[in-house]
């Protein structure tokens, strides 16, 4: 081959890449609708955490939200600033292999009051190809439920331990909201409703 | 063993230990076999590469093996199923909300812009039971439902979804994972 045609190959190549690349980039059309020093703000915020390779998608969505929510400027860049400190060690905590959507949803957890350390075991745990992104907002909302966070995230490993498919801890999540809705306390709900959908060899993990 | 039989083994044994004489052009021939060989296996190969140097030098092969890689890279993007411009798969996705007194009913949530441009998706009400479907993005999103009721609009998380955590503009929101059904 020509070093000609390599050239013009690699070329179209480069181009095609591009063009999905350039597919791939949010639009922050939003970003006008906020006050010079904030949009500079949030343009240094969105910058940095792309850096660390930091899915930045996010951070657009939580500015869209606030500008929706009428929050105003600095306000809203304070929430993207968590947001891109909890995606950050999110990331840490999970490692390279985790997806764009567990960092999301992992970061969430922590929102939550998960510790990044539960949630990097839990993603050691289950493997490369089990997706801790349902899971991981399973936990958060429990949390947010009232269930303690060391009972939440056993529960949570007993069951991604046990092999429960997504389908099983969406199950579990639901009993457990009726549960405490119905007045049970919430971490009895949690621990009770794991052993219920965790195979029996795996129910020591929940008493621990 | 009979003895006339381990004569006869003798016999072949013997035989078999003999050294063959092997006539003196043997190695050479075998050589120029060998060579002649790997000479038209290389002659072969040779010949794959010759007709891609001449696909690739012709202007109008260029063109095709070019509008190739880019039909792959495109349709590796946008296969059967349905995607998002970036390449996400999405599924169709139903929300409903029981709200007999509601006016309107709205989803707002991330897939969507949080309703940015009127993007809003505007839920049909059957006696009080509001949905829409509508296509999202394979992952995790945050959305929430507006309801315009007797006492104005109102932001209400969905009372059968997993809470959102982010709610850091004071109003509710809830959580979602959109499985990709193609794996």
């Amino acid at each position: 081959m020509s070093k000609r045609t390599t050239r013009s190959l690699m070329m179209v190549a480069a181009l095609a890449s591009a063009s999905v690349t350039s597919a791939n980039a949010q639009d922050p059309r939003v970003l006008p609708r906020l006050d010079a020093p904030s949009r500079a703000a949030i343009a240094a915020v969105v910058d940095s955490a792309k850096a660390q390779g930091i899915p930045v998608e996010p951070l657009y969505d939580k500015v869209n939200e606030g500008v929706v929510k009428g929050a105003d400027g600095p306000h809203i860049v304070v929430a993207v600033r968590n947001l891109a400190l909890d995606l950050a060690t999110a990331h840490r905590a999970l490692g390279a292999l985790a997806t764009a959507d567990e960092i999301k949803a992992a970061a969430s957890a922590m929102h939550a009051g998960v510790p990044a350390v539960e949630l990097g075991k839990l993603k050691k745990q289950s493997g490369l190809r089990r997706s801790l992104t349902l899971p991981f907002t399973v936990l958060a909302d429990i949390v947010s439920r009232g269930v303690p966070v060391s009972t939440a995230a056993n529960a949570i490993r007993s069951l991604v331990g046990a092999g429960a498919k997504d389908k099983d801890i969406n199950d579990f999540q639901r009993n457990v909201k009726v549960d405490i809705e119905q007045g049970a306390p919430p971490a009895a709900a949690a621990e009770t409703r794991a052993k219920g959908t965790a195979k029996p060899e795996n129910l020591d993990q929940i008493d621990q | 063993m009979p003895e006339w039989g381990r004569t006869t083994l003798e016999m072949i044994v013997q035989d078999l230990q003999r050294p063959v004489r092997l006539d003196e052009s043997f190695e050479r021939r075998v050589m120029v076999r060998v060579r002649r060989y790997y000479a038209q296996r290389r002659r072969r190969s040779r010949g794959w590469l010759a007709v891609g140097a001449s696909i690739t030098h012709h202007p109008a092969w260029t063109a095709a093996v070019a509008a190739g890689i880019v039909a792959v890279a495109t349709l590796g993007v946008l296969s059967v199923h349905p995607r998002t411009a970036s390449g996400g798969v999405i599924e169709p996705t139903t929300f409903v909300l029981v709200a007999p007194t509601a006016r309107s009913v709205a989803v707002v949530g991330d897939f969507n812009n949080w309703g940015l441009d009127d993007s809003a998706l505007v839920a049909t009400s059957n006696q009080g039971v509001w949905s829409v479907t509508a296509s999202v993005p394979v992952g995790v999103h945050r959305y929430a439902f507006v309801v315009n009721g007797v006492n104005g609009k109102q932001w209400m998380a969905d009372p059968t979804a997993p809470r959102s955590s982010g709610d850091d503009f004071g109003m509710p929101s809830s959580a979602l994972v959109v499985e990709d059904s193609t794996k």
